[in-house]
Protein backbone atom coordinates (compact mmCIF):
# COMPACT_ATOMS: atom_id res chain seq x y z
CA UNK A 1 0.00 0.00 0.00
CA UNK A 2 2.73 2.21 0.90
CA UNK A 3 4.77 1.24 -2.35
CA UNK A 4 1.69 2.19 -4.22
CA UNK A 5 1.16 5.17 -2.80
CA UNK A 6 4.90 6.39 -3.68
CA UNK A 7 4.35 5.40 -7.10
CA UNK A 8 0.92 7.55 -7.24
CA UNK A 9 3.19 10.58 -5.87
CA UNK A 10 5.57 10.00 -8.39
CA UNK A 11 3.26 9.78 -11.49
CA UNK A 12 1.82 12.69 -10.41
CA UNK A 13 5.14 14.60 -9.93
CA UNK A 14 6.16 13.36 -13.67
CA UNK A 15 2.35 14.80 -14.59
CA UNK A 16 3.15 18.28 -13.40
CA UNK A 17 6.98 18.04 -14.33
CA UNK A 18 5.53 17.27 -18.13
CA UNK A 19 2.71 19.75 -18.05
CA UNK A 20 5.17 22.37 -17.46
CA UNK A 21 7.37 21.52 -20.28
CA UNK A 22 4.49 21.25 -22.40
CA UNK A 23 3.51 24.51 -21.49
CA UNK A 24 6.93 25.92 -21.72
CA UNK A 25 7.83 25.18 -25.41
CA UNK A 26 8.17 27.66 -27.65
CA UNK A 27 7.27 30.11 -25.04
CA UNK A 28 5.64 33.34 -26.63
CA UNK A 29 7.87 36.41 -24.69
CA UNK A 30 7.37 38.96 -27.20
CA UNK A 31 4.86 41.99 -25.12
CA UNK A 32 1.77 43.38 -27.07
CA UNK A 33 2.31 46.20 -28.98
CA UNK A 34 -0.68 48.39 -28.81
CA UNK A 35 -0.82 51.77 -31.15
CA UNK A 36 -3.01 54.58 -31.66
CA UNK A 37 -4.50 55.05 -35.42
CA UNK A 38 -5.60 58.14 -36.23
CA UNK A 39 -8.66 57.21 -38.61
CA UNK A 40 -10.27 54.85 -35.86
CA UNK A 41 -13.55 53.04 -36.50
CA UNK A 42 -14.97 51.52 -33.49
CA UNK A 43 -14.95 47.95 -35.12
CA UNK A 44 -11.73 46.78 -35.21
CA UNK A 45 -9.84 43.65 -35.90
CA UNK A 46 -9.67 40.87 -33.62
CA UNK A 47 -13.46 42.60 -31.95
CA UNK A 48 -16.34 40.15 -31.46
CA UNK A 49 -19.46 40.62 -33.37
CA UNK A 50 -22.15 38.16 -32.68
CA UNK A 51 -19.63 35.55 -31.59
CA UNK A 52 -17.50 35.73 -34.97
CA UNK A 53 -14.02 37.06 -34.57
CA UNK A 54 -13.43 40.25 -37.00
CA UNK A 55 -10.86 39.56 -39.12
CA UNK A 56 -9.97 42.92 -41.19
CA UNK A 57 -10.96 47.24 -40.75
CA UNK A 58 -10.29 50.16 -42.20
CA UNK A 59 -6.90 49.91 -44.46
CA UNK A 60 -6.69 46.58 -44.84
CA UNK A 61 -6.12 45.04 -48.09
CA UNK A 62 -7.52 41.24 -48.30
CA UNK A 63 -5.30 38.54 -49.97
CA UNK A 64 -5.94 35.00 -50.22
CA UNK A 65 -2.79 33.70 -48.93
CA UNK A 66 -2.47 29.87 -48.83
CA UNK A 67 0.39 29.82 -47.41
CA UNK A 68 3.13 31.72 -45.72
CA UNK A 69 3.67 35.65 -45.13
CA UNK A 70 7.38 36.33 -45.27
CA UNK A 71 9.35 39.56 -43.44
CA UNK A 72 10.37 41.96 -46.43
CA UNK A 73 12.87 42.86 -44.40
CA UNK A 74 14.81 42.79 -40.94
CA UNK A 75 12.81 43.23 -38.36
CA UNK A 76 10.83 42.26 -35.85
CA UNK A 77 7.38 40.72 -35.07
CA UNK A 78 5.00 42.12 -32.53
CA UNK A 79 1.61 40.88 -31.34
CA UNK A 80 -0.86 43.35 -31.52
CA UNK A 81 -4.79 42.03 -31.05
CA UNK A 82 -5.75 38.36 -30.72
CA UNK A 83 -5.44 38.45 -34.67
CA UNK A 84 -2.68 40.53 -35.57
CA UNK A 85 0.74 41.07 -35.27
CA UNK A 86 2.96 44.71 -36.36
CA UNK A 87 6.07 44.26 -38.33
CA UNK A 88 8.99 46.61 -37.79
CA UNK A 89 11.68 47.40 -39.43
CA UNK A 90 15.14 50.04 -38.64
CA UNK A 91 15.34 49.52 -42.74
CA UNK A 92 12.25 51.42 -43.10
CA UNK A 93 11.61 54.33 -40.68
CA UNK A 94 8.37 55.67 -39.89
CA UNK A 95 6.61 52.74 -41.07
CA UNK A 96 4.57 49.77 -38.94
CA UNK A 97 2.97 46.97 -41.64
CA UNK A 98 0.26 45.01 -39.61
CA UNK A 99 -0.59 41.40 -40.69
CA UNK A 100 -3.66 40.08 -39.14
CA UNK A 101 -5.29 36.49 -39.96
CA UNK A 102 -2.37 34.66 -39.88
CA UNK A 103 -1.41 31.62 -37.48
CA UNK A 104 2.13 29.82 -36.38
CA UNK A 105 3.48 32.80 -36.01
CA UNK A 106 7.09 33.71 -36.17
CA UNK A 107 7.57 36.35 -33.08
CA UNK A 108 10.38 38.31 -32.18
CA UNK A 109 13.43 39.23 -34.28
CA UNK A 110 13.06 38.15 -37.96
CA UNK A 111 15.41 38.09 -40.81
CA UNK A 112 14.41 38.95 -44.50
CA UNK A 113 12.50 36.23 -46.30
CA UNK A 114 11.98 34.61 -42.82
CA UNK A 115 8.64 33.59 -42.72
CA UNK A 116 6.35 36.11 -40.11
CA UNK A 117 3.44 33.26 -40.15
CA UNK A 118 0.94 31.43 -41.96
CA UNK A 119 -2.49 31.43 -43.24
CA UNK A 120 -6.05 30.97 -45.52
CA UNK A 121 -6.29 34.70 -45.87
CA UNK A 122 -4.18 38.14 -44.79
CA UNK A 123 -5.39 41.43 -44.20
CA UNK A 124 -2.77 43.66 -44.42
CA UNK A 125 -2.08 47.38 -43.85
CA UNK A 126 0.17 50.11 -43.75
CA UNK A 127 0.80 52.60 -41.04
CA UNK A 128 3.13 55.75 -40.74
CA UNK A 129 4.31 57.19 -38.12
CA UNK A 130 2.66 61.03 -37.46
CA UNK A 131 4.72 64.07 -35.33
CA UNK A 132 2.48 63.12 -32.48
CA UNK A 133 3.00 59.68 -31.92
CA UNK A 134 -0.05 58.26 -33.73
CA UNK A 135 -0.28 56.50 -36.73
CA UNK A 136 -2.12 56.86 -39.81
CA UNK A 137 -2.98 54.20 -42.16
CA UNK A 138 -1.88 54.51 -46.05
CA UNK A 139 -1.88 52.84 -49.06
CA UNK A 140 0.51 50.13 -49.31
CA UNK A 141 2.91 49.75 -52.51
CA UNK A 142 2.70 46.95 -54.58
CA UNK A 143 6.53 46.63 -54.02
CA UNK A 144 6.27 46.00 -49.92
CA UNK A 145 3.38 43.72 -50.73
CA UNK A 146 5.44 41.34 -52.88
CA UNK A 147 8.01 40.88 -50.64
CA UNK A 148 5.23 39.84 -48.23
CA UNK A 149 3.75 37.19 -50.43
CA UNK A 150 6.37 35.94 -52.47
CA UNK A 151 9.05 33.33 -50.68
CA UNK A 152 12.70 34.21 -50.84
CA UNK B 1 -5.05 -6.13 -2.49
CA UNK B 2 -8.71 -4.34 -2.46
CA UNK B 3 -6.27 -0.84 -1.73
CA UNK B 4 -3.95 -1.54 -5.17
CA UNK B 5 -6.95 -2.50 -7.52
CA UNK B 6 -8.47 1.12 -6.48
CA UNK B 7 -5.61 2.71 -7.20
CA UNK B 8 -4.91 1.42 -10.75
CA UNK B 9 -7.26 3.09 -12.15
CA UNK B 10 -6.11 6.14 -11.25
CA UNK B 11 -2.64 5.26 -11.77
CA UNK B 12 -3.08 4.40 -15.48
CA UNK B 13 -4.79 7.72 -16.15
CA UNK B 14 -2.16 9.58 -15.05
CA UNK B 15 0.00 7.43 -17.23
CA UNK B 16 -2.25 7.92 -20.40
CA UNK B 17 -2.30 11.64 -18.99
CA UNK B 18 1.64 12.11 -19.16
CA UNK B 19 2.12 9.75 -22.27
CA UNK B 20 -0.47 12.67 -23.80
CA UNK B 21 1.24 15.43 -22.65
CA UNK B 22 4.59 13.75 -23.62
CA UNK B 23 3.39 13.53 -26.90
CA UNK B 24 1.95 17.15 -27.51
CA UNK B 25 5.33 18.48 -26.50
CA UNK B 26 7.19 16.08 -28.67
CA UNK B 27 4.69 17.57 -31.21
CA UNK B 28 4.98 20.50 -30.52
CA UNK B 29 9.01 20.52 -30.55
CA UNK B 30 9.29 19.41 -33.98
CA UNK B 31 7.16 21.21 -35.74
CA UNK B 32 8.99 23.98 -34.33
CA UNK B 33 12.00 22.26 -35.44
CA UNK B 34 10.80 21.59 -38.65
CA UNK B 35 9.91 25.48 -39.05
CA UNK B 36 13.73 26.55 -38.21
CA UNK B 37 15.22 23.52 -40.46
CA UNK B 38 12.88 25.09 -43.15
CA UNK B 39 14.07 28.97 -42.74
CA UNK B 40 17.52 27.53 -42.42
CA UNK B 41 17.30 25.64 -45.15
CA UNK B 42 15.69 28.90 -47.27
CA UNK B 43 17.95 31.56 -48.97
CA UNK B 44 17.48 34.76 -47.35
CA UNK B 45 18.06 37.76 -49.43
CA UNK B 46 21.11 39.73 -48.39
CA UNK B 47 20.75 42.55 -46.02
CA UNK B 48 20.06 46.17 -47.10
CA UNK B 49 22.91 47.58 -48.02
CA UNK B 50 24.76 51.00 -49.20
CA UNK B 51 24.60 51.88 -53.23
CA UNK B 52 26.17 54.61 -54.69
CA UNK B 53 29.16 56.48 -52.85
CA UNK B 54 30.69 55.45 -49.24
CA UNK B 55 31.66 58.25 -47.05
CA UNK B 56 34.09 56.24 -45.10
CA UNK B 57 35.21 59.21 -42.75
CA UNK B 58 31.23 59.95 -42.04
CA UNK B 59 30.03 59.38 -38.27
CA UNK B 60 27.64 60.97 -35.94
CA UNK B 61 28.48 63.11 -33.05
CA UNK B 62 26.14 63.03 -30.05
CA UNK B 63 26.09 66.71 -30.25
CA UNK B 64 24.26 66.68 -33.73
CA UNK B 65 22.54 63.40 -32.92
CA UNK B 66 20.93 65.17 -29.93
CA UNK B 67 20.03 68.38 -31.93
CA UNK B 68 18.62 66.08 -34.71
CA UNK B 69 16.82 64.50 -32.11
CA UNK B 70 14.83 67.94 -31.57
CA UNK B 71 13.41 67.90 -35.13
CA UNK B 72 9.73 66.05 -35.49
CA UNK B 73 8.37 63.81 -38.28
CA UNK B 74 6.92 65.89 -40.93
CA UNK B 75 9.45 68.40 -40.93
CA UNK B 76 11.71 69.69 -44.04
CA UNK B 77 14.10 67.65 -45.10
CA UNK B 78 16.45 70.62 -45.65
CA UNK B 79 16.42 71.35 -42.08
CA UNK B 80 17.01 68.01 -41.22
CA UNK B 81 20.55 67.62 -43.59
CA UNK B 82 21.82 71.00 -42.22
CA UNK B 83 21.95 69.34 -38.94
CA UNK B 84 23.03 66.00 -40.10
CA UNK B 85 25.00 66.87 -42.95
CA UNK B 86 26.62 64.25 -45.81
CA UNK B 87 25.42 61.17 -44.80
CA UNK B 88 27.77 57.68 -44.85
CA UNK B 89 25.60 56.01 -48.02
CA UNK B 90 22.17 55.88 -49.13
CA UNK B 91 20.44 52.64 -48.97
CA UNK B 92 18.48 51.51 -52.04
CA UNK B 93 15.03 53.67 -52.69
CA UNK B 94 12.13 52.16 -51.68
CA UNK B 95 8.55 52.44 -52.05
CA UNK B 96 6.71 51.88 -49.09
CA UNK B 97 3.52 53.70 -49.75
CA UNK B 98 1.69 53.44 -53.33
CA UNK B 99 3.37 56.40 -55.58
CA UNK B 100 6.13 57.54 -53.33
CA UNK B 101 9.58 56.43 -52.95
CA UNK B 102 11.56 56.83 -49.82
CA UNK B 103 14.66 57.89 -49.69
CA UNK B 104 17.00 56.12 -46.49
CA UNK B 105 20.30 58.44 -45.46
CA UNK B 106 22.98 56.05 -43.06
CA UNK B 107 24.83 57.85 -40.49
CA UNK B 108 27.30 55.74 -38.27
CA UNK B 109 27.28 56.66 -34.64
CA UNK B 110 30.66 58.33 -33.63
CA UNK B 111 30.28 56.80 -30.25
CA UNK B 112 28.96 53.53 -31.33
CA UNK B 113 29.96 53.09 -35.15
CA UNK B 114 27.92 49.68 -35.02
CA UNK B 115 25.08 51.32 -34.98
CA UNK B 116 23.47 52.70 -38.08
CA UNK B 117 21.20 56.28 -37.84
CA UNK B 118 18.87 55.30 -40.61
CA UNK B 119 16.66 58.54 -41.74
CA UNK B 120 14.00 58.12 -44.09
CA UNK B 121 12.93 61.01 -46.43
CA UNK B 122 9.69 61.34 -48.94
CA UNK B 123 10.19 64.05 -51.46
CA UNK B 124 11.33 67.02 -49.50
CA UNK B 125 9.93 65.95 -46.25
CA UNK B 126 11.61 64.07 -43.42
CA UNK B 127 9.23 61.22 -42.32
CA UNK B 128 11.03 59.51 -39.56
CA UNK B 129 14.23 57.40 -37.91
CA UNK B 130 15.29 54.31 -36.51
CA UNK B 131 18.68 52.88 -35.08
CA UNK B 132 20.13 50.45 -36.85
CA UNK B 133 22.18 47.79 -35.07
CA UNK B 134 25.07 46.43 -37.13
CA UNK B 135 26.23 42.49 -36.22
CA UNK B 136 29.82 42.43 -35.54
CA UNK B 137 32.43 40.98 -38.61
Amino acid sequence: MVQINRVEQYMRGLAIALCTTACSLNPNTEPIRQIEIQQNWVIQPGDRIGGHIVMAGLGDISIRLGGQAYAPFAGRVQPNSSECVLFSSPDVPAYLFRLCGLGSLNLGEVQAGEAIGSGDFLAFATLRKQPDGTWTIVEPAKDILERILKPP
Amino acid sequence: MSDLEGDLPILKLLLLGGLFLMGFALMADVRRVGSLVSNSLSVSPPPEICQGDIHADVVLSREKLAAFLTISERDLKSRVQEILQQPYCQLPGIEVRAGVISERAVYPLAFDPQTWLVVLYEGEEYAGYQFRFQAAE
